[in-house]
Order: structure tokens, then C-alpha cells, then sequence
């Protein structure tokens, strides 16, 4: 059969100030009709560069340094702006990372449908309107009559992304190309959003180009998986040959970094002493209103506690109030309840409260001042909690960094190397209890790995226990003692690892497992 | 700080700014010893002569040479006008950044009391300062710089609200640091962009400004060589001897350019994610 996407030596520059960057080198792949083609990298190995390549849609310092992007028989290098236009929405569609950018937000949600099928198919505003309705059934939203009229900021990220959905498949394109769909949303959505594009896929037959940095999502989906690294394609092959028995060297190492979680990487068991309780621990958040105010409920009545050496893992759909209790706990919310260090009860965090407890953020880029050298960082716990800027160089080693890091720039780091710092910077307190806020979240899957075995080192060196918050169910049955589930902001369940799967966990507890993406392997 | 220089000079904005400025500041340190004649000399004979040998740039109603007094006044006008814009802007940046770090009541009570400071119009407000401080250089530059202050809070706030929802400064409160140091070492170096290049391009305003009051009798005093009092004073005579206005407005011009692009090199120089 004639493959409907043919890419052959494609070979593309971005023109910086440095020089040329390689983006895509000499990459060559197929895509049959009917065919899912997942496509697999970790960030900056530019398979969204690519998927912009076939969109006819680069930057403006792109440079196309020679191949073949061939679409249904015919080249797309070069073709004219009207006959991309032709293409593009028709023929092609697209489903971006981000439904809350991805729709207009002065639009309503019948008219981004409505006018696609004008624009696309010629239809008529009402047979566009009968046929937008249709659609948004056929993504099982709620109501679709009704949801036409509403905006998109009515609407939860998953709820967005099925319209998004809907909008694309509406159109009848022959390939669309799904661009990370449920990276920004949480596991079950994310995984009720699959089961809905498995579900569209067999009824219309649609070609696919799915990219993805997660290889279980991938692995659900395609039917074949293209491995992309630096711009250089190592490997492509059945989904489950590929799984199974990967040929490349770094095929091999993405698929052993994978969390598998019958692989427990933490077996020795805690203390039984108490270091931090939250007694009836609850959060409001208020906005204030003409009269009085509007108050939303971050967390309830969430009563949990850590203990010397432990690792619990708080997980739940995002949303949830898991970031919240982080908040509540060092002082960054407003909180009710009580809050005890050691079995006493902490009234106003303290300089000894803050320096046992330590936290660490999700996002690499954002919890380093850009304005400041690492040393500079580094030295302000330390600094504050007693400690010399001599010890800097000690404190980059422990995270397995250079000293010659301390000079440096938080830009100059890659966002695994960033979060090193975060982490030394956390660990510079010689802190007891260090609260990870979804520190994995936005890292490659391999250097989560490396961040993680990094944390269990740290453990082993100092005794620290971890509140680990996350929304990686596969991530943290490797390493938690206990689980905490929470789910619209109470906490619904507290079990040991053990219990997991024991019959003895709450319904809720059962369908976050459930929806987790099977690891691969 | 070389570092700083050699970044700025790469830019070709922030190399013609600083031989601009280089060029204003030789004329505020040897001013007086470069004028041909003394800044003050009247000669009836000469008066509204045109630039030619005798007056390079002409001579104005009173036969004073303008290139002189353009050389002596420039030691008055600009440190005056610089310092003022930058008092204003210190200010302005610290209020609005504070009240982005404190935020609720704090932040409502601050931008409501800068609001209400705004609706009076700047010169209104400087005339006011200026008049119950009395006439003379310090209450006009204190004048200049309360007129500043509340607009530059405003642009200050709008990004340091940005800032303040950054996970660096979220660590820095988990961490228990100070209110002023993360008001002054996390958040100001981190909102200094947009507020250097307003703060450039205020300089020109803060001549004008100066120049008003001159005109309105709370700045500088005739028959001092100021700038923009040479403009207000040489307008009478637009028709008879255009350059009059026209040599100190140019002077003007070029300092306020040369102010402006060392702005915007400086906003280059200063962002540590710039590689050159």
C-alpha cells in the first residue's frame, strides 16, 4: 500500500545566533493509511518540529536543508500558501499539548466547530450547527445542545480537549497529527480521552502521527513506533517488538527508565516516631465579591502524618488539593487545623520549624531567580540556617554537580540539572522532612530517573523523610511506604503500599490505579 | 561590572547610547572651560547674531553666545534631570513591588493612594512640591521625582505581579526570609527591564519638566544657562533667531536619545539569559 505521509531524508536548521542548530537530520518515516504511528522523544528532540514540518507551519528561522515531506503522492516542500491552506484543517488536523490554548477563548464553543465546518466542508451555518451537535455527542460530552452556546472557560481541561477532538475529526481530515493531547491533563482524564480517541479511530479510520515523550501512552495507541533523538530517527518498529526487544542502546535505556511498579526501589521500612501531624488541616481560598466573599475550599480536613525516614506519596487528580497541603505545610497558604513538629504544636513557623521542613517545586525554570549565579542560591539557606558558604562546593557535589556550577546561571542548566539545585538547595538546611511537590513532572522521563535515585541516595546519606506529591501512580508505588489519595480536596484514602490492590482501598483509590497507563515492558 | 560594559557596548543601541552620553557627560565635567566666552558676557552688539565665526552657533536677544551657554548650562541641566528621574523611579519601583509582594489590603490601599496621587496631572503636582519647598535645583528635582514615582509604581506592579507568582519567590517566603529581602534581592532584579528603559526614556521628560518650572519661575533662575530655560526663553524670538530653540532642543534631543538607547542596550546587557 501507498503510505499516505512519506518523509524521506528530511533534514532541517533552525538559523540562531550561535550558528546553525540541526533540528531533524536525514529523518525518514511512512505512515500507511489507517495506520497510528507513534512517535517517541524526549524534549528537543524535535518531533514537534517535525509535525510543524508537515503543517507547513516552521518558524521563521527554519531552514529545510533538502528531503521529502510527501502528503497522499504529493510534495509538500514548496507548495504554494493557498494550496497549504487547502490542506491544512481539510485534509490534515492537528491536536496541540494545551487545550486552554488551543481553543478561542472569545469564541463560543459551537462556533469553533460551526466554523470549521463552514470553512471546510461548505456547509450551511445550520447544517453546520446540526453537525456540531452530532460531533460534541460523539465525544461524549454532557448535553451538546446546550454546550454550543457556552465559552471554552466554562469547561475542565478535559472537557476542552474533547471539543478540540471533536472540532479536528468533524471535518473528516484524512491524517491528524496528535501532539502530546494528554500531557497537560491528569491520568484518568488523560486516560479517558485515549480510550475515546481509540474509540473515533475505529470508527473513521483515520491516519495518525501520535508524538509523545511518554512511552506507555504511545504504547496503548500506535500501531508502529518511530524513535526520534537529536533530531536523528534510531529506530522505528512494531509497537511491541519495539517494547519487547528494542534494538538501539537508547531505546533500550528510555524503556528501563520507565517507572515499572512492581520494581520497588525502597525496602527498608520507617520509623514508627512521628516527625510532622497535620490535625484537621484545611485551606480556603477567597475572592472577594461585592458583598462579602467567594470562598473555594483548597483542602478539608486532612489529618495525615510523616514519619522519621518515611516516604508518603500523595497523589490525585490535579485539582485535587495535593499541591495545596504543600502550601499549608510551609506556610505559603493560610491554614486552619493544627500542625505539629515532633509532638509540638507549631504556632508561627519559626526559623526551626522552616529549616526542618523543606520544599522543592515542580518547575525547574521557575524556582531559581534568574538573576542569580547557583552559588548565590546555595548560599542563602545556608546563610540563614546556620550554615557556611564554604560548604557550597559539598553541597553541589551531593547532587553530583561540579563546583564550577556555583558561577554559572540558572539558564545555562538543563532543567534536570536545575532541579539538582533546587534539591541542594533544599538539602542545605539539613532538613528532616523535604516536601516534593511533582519534582518529576515537567523532566524527561530518564532524568526523572536519575533525579529519583538521586533522592533515595540523599536518604540513605541523611535519614530524610519525603512528602511526595505526584500525579505518576506507576512513579510512586516504586518508592512510598504509605499512600495518601486525595480527591476534590479530601483526603479519601491513607493505606500502606501493601494494601495497594488488597481489596482494602477506597473505590476511588481503585479507578486512579486503574486509569494509570500500563508501563511498557 | 566589566562584564556588564563589554555586553553593553556589543549592542549597537547601547554603543552609540554610551558615545552619546560619553560626549553629554565631557560636557557637564569641562563645560565651562571649553565655552568660548563666558556664559554670562551680554554684548549689544551682537545680539541675535547668526552662528557664523564669531558666535559658532549664534548669539541670543541679549548678544550671549549660545554654544557657551549650551557648554556651561549643561553641568546644570542634566546631573539635575537625571537625578531627579532617577529618585522618582527608585521610588516608584520599591512602592510598586512591595505592594505586588504584600498584595490583599497592603496592595489595595498602596495602587489606591497612587491612583489618587495620579489624577493630579504631573506638572500640577511638581509645581506644587516645587512651590512649598521653595524655588531653587533640590525642591525642583523633588518635584520632578514625586511626579515620577506614581506612574512608574503602576508599570513596576503590573511585573512584579508576574514575578511574585514565581516558585523562586514562593521558596524564598517557604524558606523565612524577610519581607525587604525578597522585595529587594528576588523581585526587583527580576522586574528591572521594563523600568530601566521607562526610567531612559523619563529623562527627556524630566528636562522638559525642569524647564517648565524654570519658565513658571520654581526652577532654575534666569539668567542661569539651563536648557530648557533657554528653550521657554529664546521661544519669543522663533522667527527673528530660530536658533535659539533650535540648538538647545537638539542638545536635548541627543541627550534624551543617548539616554533611550542606553536603555534599551542596558535591558539587553542585564538579561543573563542574553549570550553574546
Amino acid at each position: 500500500m501507498t503510505p499516505l505521509l512519506e518523509i524521506r531524508d528530511y533534514t532541517l536548521d533552525f538559523q540562531t545566533r550561535a550558528g546553525p542548530f540541526r533540528a531533524l537530520d536525514g529523518v525518514s518515516l511512512a505512515v500507511a493509511p489507517g495506520e497510528v504511528l507513534g512517535l517517541v522523544g524526549e524534549s528537543g528532540s524535535g518531533k514537534t518540529t517535525l509535525a510543524m514540518a508537515v503543517m507547513r507551519h516552521l518558524a521563521g528561522n527554519a531552514r529545510e536543508r533538502g528531503g521529502s515531506i510527501r502528503f497522499d503522492g504529493r510534495e509538500l516542500i514548496g507548495i504554494a500558501p493557498a494550496e497549504v491552506r487547502a490542506l491544512r484543517g481539510r485534509r490534515i488536523g492537528m491536536v496541540f499539548q494545551n487545550p486552554a490554548t488551543s481553543l478561542n477563548p472569545t469564541l463560543t464553543l459551537g462556533r469553533q466547530i460551526t466554523e470549521v465546518l463552514e470553512r471546510h466542508r461548505g456547509l450551511s451555518p445550520r447544517a453546520a450547527a446540526t453537525e456540531a451537535v452530532d460531533w460534541l455527542g460523539r465525544v461524549e460530552l454532557r448535553n451538546p445542545a446546550a454546550l454550543m452556546r457556552r465559552d471554552p472557560h466554562q469547561l475542565s481541561g478535559g472537557e476542552k480537549q474533547r471539543v478540540v477532538i471533536a472540532a479536528t475529526f468533524a471535518v473528516h481530515p484524512d491524517l491528524i497529527l496528535f501532539d502530546e493531547p494528554t500531557t497537560a491533563l491528569d491520568v484518568i482524564t488523560g486516560a479517558r480521552i485515549l480510550e475515546l480517541f481509540r474509540r473515533l479511530r475505529a470508527e473513521t479510520g483515520v491516519t495518525g502521527l501520535y508524538i509523545s515523550h511518554d512511552l506507555a501512552v504511545v504504547s496503548r495507541i500506535a500501531d508502529r513506533v518511530a524513535v526520534l533523538r537529536h533530531g536523528r530517527l534510531l529506530e522505528q518498529a512494531p509497537a511491541a517488538t519495539l517494547f519487547h526487544a528494542p534494538q538501539n542502546d537508547y531505546t533500550r535505556r528510555l524503556i528501563a527508565s520507565v517507572p515499572k511498579p512492581e520494581h520497588r526501589l525502597v525496602q527498608d521500612t520507617p520509623g514508627a516516631e512521628k516527625i510532622l501531624e497535620a490535625d484537621h488541616l484545611g485551606v480556603a481560598y477567597w475572592r472577594p465579591r461585592l458583598f462579602g466573599r467567594q470562598i473555594f475550599v483548597g483542602v478539608h480536613d486532612v489529618t495525615l502524618d510523616v514519619r522519621a525516614g518515611e516516604i508518603l506519596g500523595v497523589v490525585g487528580e490535579s485539582g485535587s488539593g495535593k499541591s495545596t497541603i504543600a502550601r499549608a505545610l510551609t506556610g505559603l497558604a493560610h491554614a486552619t487545623g493544627e500542625i505539629r513538629l515532633d509532638g509540638a504544636l507549631v504556632g508561627r513557623m519559626g526559623r526551626a520549624y522552616r529549616r526542618a521542613v523543606q520544599i522543592i517545586f515542580q518547575h525547574p525554570d521557575s524556582s531559581l531567580n534568574p538573576r542569580q549565579r547557583i552559588g548565590e542560591i546555595l548560599a542563602r539557606p545556608l546563610r540563614l540556617y546556620g550554615g557556611s558558604p564554604r560548604e557550597i562546593p559539598d553541597l553541589l557535589a551531593q547532587v553530583h554537580l561540579p563546583a564550577e556550577y556555583a558561577h554559572r546561571w540558572p539558564h545555562q542548566l538543563s532543567g534536570g540539572e536545575k532541579q539538582r539545585v533546587a534539591i541542594a538547595r533544599a538539602f542545605a538546611a539539613r532538613p528532616r522532612l523535604v516536601i516534593c511537590d511533582e519534582i518529576t513532572a515537567a523532566l524527561d522521563v530518564s532524568v526523572q530517573a536519575a533525579v529519583i535515585e538521586l533522592l533515595l541516595d540523599l536518604r540513605r546519606q541523611h535519614g530524610t523523610a519525603y512528602l511526595f506529591i505526584t500525579h505518576d501512580l506507576n512513579l510512586v508505588r516504586q518508592i512510598a511506604h504509605r499512600l495518601a489519595v486525595m480527591q476534590h480536596g479530601e483526603l479519601v484514602d491513607l493505606l500502606g503500599i501493601d494494601d495497594l490492590g488488597s481489596g482494602r482501598e477506597n473505590a476511588y483509590t481503585r479507578a486512579l490505579m486503574e486509569a494509570s497507563p500500563a508501563p511498557v515492558g | 561590572m566589566n562584564d556588564l560594559l563589554r555586553r553593553l557596548l556589543a549592542t549597537r543601541q547601547g554603543a552609540l547610547g554610551v558615545v552619546l552620553l560619553v560626549l553629554v557627560a565631557f560636557c557637564c565635567i569641562a563645560g565651562p572651560w571649553l565655552a568660548p566666552y563666558d556664559a554670562e558676557q551680554i554684548d549689544f552688539l551682537g545680539r541675535f547674531a547668526a552662528p557664523g565665526t564669531r558666535h559658532l552657533l549664534g548669539a541670543d536677544q541679549l548678544g550671549r553666545d549660545v554654544l557657551s551657554r549650551l557648554l556651561t548650562g549643561a553641568r546644570t541641566t542634566v546631573p539635575a534631570a537625571l537625578g531627579a528621574t532617577l529618585l522618582g523611579t527608585l521610588a516608584g519601583a520599591v512602592a510598586g513591588t512591595l505592594s505586588a509582594y504584600l498584595g490583599g489590603h497592603w496592595d489595595e490601599a498602596i495602587m489606591r493612594t497612587i491612583d489618587a496621587v495620579m489624577a493630579l496631572p504631573g506638572l500640577l503636582l511638581a509645581l506644587l512640591v516645587a512651590n512649598t519647598l521653595g524655588a531653587g535645583g533640590l525642591g525642583a528635582v523633588l518635584a520632578v521625582a514625586v511626579a515620577f514615582a506614581p506612574g512608574m509604581a503602576r508599570i513596576t506592579r503590573s511585573v512584579a505581579l508576574a514575578v511574585r507568582r514565581q516558585e523562586y519567590v514562593s521558596a524564598a517566603i517557604a524558606r523565612g526570609e524577610s519581607g525587604t529581602y525578597i522585595v529587594l534581592r528576588e523581585m526587583l532584579p527580576n522586574v528591572v527591564a521594563p523600568v530601566i528603559v521607562e526610567t531612559t526614556i523619563r529623562v527627556a521628560f524630566a528636562v522638559m519638566l525642569f524647564a517648565t518650572l524654570s519658565f513658571l519661575g520654581l526652577g532654575a533662575q534666569p539668567p542661569a544657562p539651563e536648557w530648557g530655560l533657554m528653550v521657554s526663553e529664546g521661544r519669543r524670538y522663533l522667527h527673528q533667531a530660530p536658533w535659539l530653540v533650535v540648538v538647545p532642543g537638539v542638545a536635548i534631543a541627543i541627550t534624551a536619545i543617548g539616554f533611550n538607547l542606553l536603555g534599551d542596550g542596558l535591558r539587553d546587557a542585564l538579561n543573563p539569559r542574553d549570550e553574546r
